[in-house]
């Protein structure tokens, strides 16, 4: 009898890849991106939605109506998530699929709990849109909404660092096969979860302020409150989050930062945390100034900014870490021109019918939205 | 192989519940679609308020089902079936990307529109709304157009196996038909779910009404097409090569054919293939009844309960069918390319050469069916689980085939549970199963004849038509797998140590050929059965299958047919001694 073969990354398809490596890590980190903004105010705003619920209860009016508005606003936000999220993680399994299929694997079964845990906290936003202004236990719906976000964005942190370190995967495979691993025995996980929670609260934070710039006209008092509570909730959340990430990047394997560092994407990183320390100061400012509304503009401007570049710095950190554990991409490249021609068609044909049907329902928007 | 595996019992029950549920409610989404911008035009046009109130609390319902369920469990396959056969998801992944990243974008305007629509009832004056109601129906049409032709491509793939075409994959020899049939589905589910809504009607002539509209506009006319599309799509699958008649357990592959075979019974045929077409069929016909029931009694009576077993019956019926797509299919995942477990086919000689620089990555497929053959799955798969050096002996063998069972069989089999393999394995020799694996599945040329597995046109020829992927491994490890199996089904340590006698050529022959369906504890034993003397077997070995059309030539030699001969004559009593014999059946000519 041979002898059992020895673990290793899987190998690419003998199937060519359907684009250039540069154009589907374009679309991936765009269409990441884009899932990461509605995301941060799904995971983030639960969190401060349940937080204003509460405090909504005891009788903190700002608070009870910071709750009602952002609970018409979250299944609108998941449906965005969800929706963005297929195309991000669509071109993620052709660039990393080999990494991503095997740690799905390990810890299938809580990859495969996400599916009942989104249909239950997707519901959740749905019961507390409809029913949250009659009396009922909604502070406490809420706050289970969140947290089962909060799992979710949990299970999301094990696989994604599971798929960066896929030299740890053999010997979890040997030892059980039932799907059951998670990422615990990772230094870097419980800085990566923080930092993701953290970067949520700074978003949708952010989100409760722009909520108050689009409100000034016709609620000023309560916008006023909208863009400093947002402000603190943004400032607040960015400045601990300097720290996780700090950790975050020290509890990563010794050779994948001393790699990291001497790459010129390391460059998006220092950037990036230089963005966020302008982000923590302009929305602490906002929460205390007399008047916020330029600030918050300017929070919003280096937020995005501080996003984009945190986007690239996670990528290049995963495709060094990937090519470190002996990741080589597909080598074998044809490209699909006219479907790459036509995607695009249809991707700007949809973005313009999107826009279109947006506008036309904003047009007659209500008085109280 | 070049994946880790699960350890699930039924992990294609997982599938296929997720799937279920999800292929009930998108298409809903699809059909609803459609079934709100007629039923609000129709509303608006005759000035209806009450049937425009109806469609306005239905599109609730509507956005909240198919948003929330609907799109999360489609998430919910894709998940799925990454985890239960990662190779055959990467390989779609791969060659669809395109199609897939342009589905998405019809996706995601189809979410963007029925929100639009339902958010915009009061805010959106009628003809705008109704265009953003004609956007989403247009959108989620084009959705199920995109996977049509991925789901279609994966049962028959058509000159996609040489070209690597995505034209000629797309549009395969069962697409249309599938789109007819899907689209028709879709149509009158979104009747069957408009009854649902409509039995929480509180007016009982609105009731009545959307009822009516419902089953007559929507249910009845599906009841014409589907089943129409449904022999379409058959007759397209069995000109592609999917051997659809032998599968259900047919005689011919006519619709009365397979429809006789599936309400009779047959002892052919894949098992569950065949249930789920049956259950279909009575599925279907149990909902068109009491669609027809209730509307003579006008939903008077328990109006909610008739809904709601009408659904479960359209819920049975799409299921069945769903499941029976996935029978046809089986054993690959891919059909002509990849099988459940994982295993290719050797790509056609024209693969290698469009893949041009890269026909190495082609030619040196280490999870082709030609490379594990000769260098052994054990060998060639990235994801096992090593025996330790201590293990020796029979431990060694059995710690071996319990590890080319996960590898080969646990795809499909569980070993108590779902498609059990212990019943089927219960009692059986070594030599038996060792046999019965040597012939899982045979290739054949389109024209019935020997074929190659290189050949585009290939056709399986499967035990017993069971639709099980040919056993892909060494000599060694085939005898391994058969010898984990037999422990399974009960061989004590000693029998599977001890060393084979030094048998009568007829017995072994018989024991690796014919014992999984005529040993002591087969289907149909020797024992018992009337007594012949060799001389009438000999002949009767000479014509298997005109006696049973489902036996195999007999393909020893001359001395072995002898041999069996003489000792089936044993079997069934004759032995040695000079008896009364029953004369030879007849064979036919």
């Amino acid at each position: 009898m041979t002898p059992l073969s020895t673990l290793a990354l899987p190998l690419a398809d003998p199937i060519a890849q359907p684009a250039p490596t540069w154009l589907l890590w374009t679309l991936l980190l765009v269409t990441f991106f884009l899932h990461v903004l509605p995301m941060n105010v799904v995971l983030g705003g639960s969190i401060i939605a349940a937080v204003a619920r509460w405090r909504g209860r005891h009788g903190h009016a700002p608070s009870a109506a910071l709750a009602g508005t952002l609970a018409r606003a979250l299944p609108t936000a998941v449906a965005a998530t969800v929706t963005l999220g297929v195309a991000a993680l669509l071109f993620a399994q052709v660039l990393y699929g080999r990494a991503l299929f095997a740690s799905s694997v390990l810890m299938a079964a809580y990859w495969l709990a996400v599916v009942p845990l989104l249909v239950l906290a997707y519901y959740g936003t749905y019961v507390v849109s409809y029913k949250g202004d009659r009396p009922g236990p909604w502070p406490l719906v809420s706050s289970v909404v969140a947290l089962l976000f909060m799992t979710i964005a949990f299970i999301y942190a094990n696989n994604m660092s599971l798929a960066q370190r896929p030299d740890t995967l053999a010997a979890a495979y040997q030892a059980d096969a039932r799907g059951l691993h998670l990422a615990l025995g990772d230094p870097a996980l419980l800085p990566r979860y923080l930092h993701l929670v953290l970067s949520a609260v700074a978003v949708a934070g952010l989100f409760v302020a722009l909520l108050g710039v689009r409100r000034r006209q016709r609620e000023p008092r309560q916008a006023e409150w909208l863009m400093r509570h947002g402000g603190l909730w943004c400032g607040a959340a960015t400045a601990l989050n300097l720290v996780a990430g700090s950790w975050w990047l020290l509890a990563l394997p010794r050779p994948t930062i001393v790699h990291f560092m001497s790459h010129v994407p390391a460059v998006a990183l220092f950037a990036g945390v230089a963005s966020g320390m302008v982000v923590a100061g302009l929305a602490l400012a906002a929460s205390f100034a007399k008047d916020p509304l330029s600030l918050v503009r300017a929070t919003a401007a280096t937020l995005v900014l501080t996003l984009l570049l945190m986007v690239v710095s996670r990528d290049q950190l995963r495709v060094i870490s990937l090519g470190d554990a002996g990741f080589t991409r597909n080598d074998w490249v044809e490209p699909q021109w006219p479907l790459t021609l036509l995607f695009l068609v249809l991707f700007t044909a949809a973005l313009g019918t999107m826009s279109w049907m947006v506008r036309a329902l904003y047009r007659t928007a209500r008085p109280t939205d | 192989m070049n994946y880790p595996i699960w350890d699930l019992p039924s992990s294609g029950l997982l599938i296929a519940g997720i799937a279920i549920l999800h292929v009930f409610i998108s298409h809903f989404a699809v059909g609803g679609g459609l079934f709100l911008v007629l039923a609000e035009r129709r509303a608006r046009r005759t000035g209806d308020a009450e049937f425009l109130g109806y469609v306005i609390r239905h599109s609730r319902f509507f956005v909240l089902l198919t948003l929330v369920l609907g799109a999360v469990t489609g998430v919910g396959i894709w998940f799925t079936i990454g985890l239960v056969h990662p190779a055959g998801t990467s390989s779609l992944i791969q060659t669809w990307m395109w199609v897939w990243a342009i589905e998405w974008t019809f996706f995601a305007t189809e979410i963007a529109a029925a929100l639009v629509y339902y958010y915009g009832w009061h805010r959106l004056d009628p003809a705008t709304h109704l265009a953003v109601g004609w956007v989403y129906f247009w959108s989620a049409w084009l959705s199920l157009f995109a996977i049509n032709g991925i789901l279609t491509f994966m049962l028959t793939p058509g000159a996609w196996v040489t070209t690597r075409s995505l034209l000629d994959g797309f549009f395969n020899p069962t697409f249309w038909p599938s789109l007819v049939a899907r689209t028709a589905g879709a149509a009158g589910l979104a009747g069957v779910y408009a009854l649902v809504t409509a039995a929480w009607e509180r007016d009982p002539t609105l009731r009545a009404r959307v009822s009516r509209f419902a089953a007559l506009g929507w249910i009845l006319p599906m009841a014409v097409v589907l089943p129409a599309a449904l022999v379409w799509y058959l007759a397209a699958a069995a000109g592609a090569g999917v051997p659809v008649a032998a599968l259900l357990g047919a005689r011919s592959g006519t619709a009365t054919g397979i429809l006789r075979a599936l309400l009779s019974g047959a002892d052919s045929g894949q098992p569950i293939t065949r249930f789920a077409g049956m259950l279909m069929i009575w599925a279907s016909l149990t909902c068109l009844a009491l669609v027809l029931a209730a509307q003579w009694q006008r939903l008077r009576r328990a109006p909610r309960a008739i809904a709601l077993a009408i659904a479960a019956c359209a819920l049975v019926t799409l299921g069945g069918a769903e499941w029976v797509r996935e029978g046809l299919r089986k054993p690959y995942v891919i059909g002509q390319f990849m099988f459940v477990n994982g295993v290719r086919l050797p790509a056609p000689a024209p693969v290698h050469a469009l893949a041009g620089a890269h026909a190495a990555r082609v030619a040196q497929d280490p999870f082709d069916l030609a490379h594990l053959s000769r260098a052994g799955v054990l060998t060639a798969a990235r994801w096992t689980r090593p025996a330790s050096d201590a293990l020796q002996g029979l431990d060694r063998t059995l710690h071996d085939g319990s590890e080319v069972y996960r590898l080969l069989c646990a795809s499909c089999h569980s070993v108590d549970h779902y498609n059990a393999v212990r019943p089927l394995v219960r009692g059986r020799p070594v030599e038996a199963l060792d046999g019965m694996l040597a012939r899982l599945a045979t290739p054949a040329a389109a024209t019935g004849g020997p074929g190659e597995w290189t050949d585009p046109a290939v056709r399986l020829v499967t035990w017993r038509d069971r639709a099980m992927p040919p056993f892909a491994g060494t000599d060694g490890e085939r005898r391994a797998l058969a010898v984990y199996l037999a422990s399974l089904g009960g061989a004590t340590r000693e029998s599977l140590e001890a060393k084979p006698a030094v048998a009568d050529p007829g017995v072994a022959f018989f024991e690796a050929n014919c014992a999984m369906c005529h040993g002591v504890d087969g289907q149909w034993p020797m024992a018992g059965r009337p007594r012949r003397d060799a001389a009438a077997f000999y002949e009767l070995l000479g014509a298997l299958p005109r006696i049973n059309e489902l036996m195999p030539e007999f393909t020893g030699s001359e001395a072995e047919r002898r041999a069996v001969a003489a000792h089936l004559a044993v079997l069934t009593g004759h032995g040695s001694t000079p008896a009364p014999t029953t004369p030879a059946l007849e064979i036919p000519r």
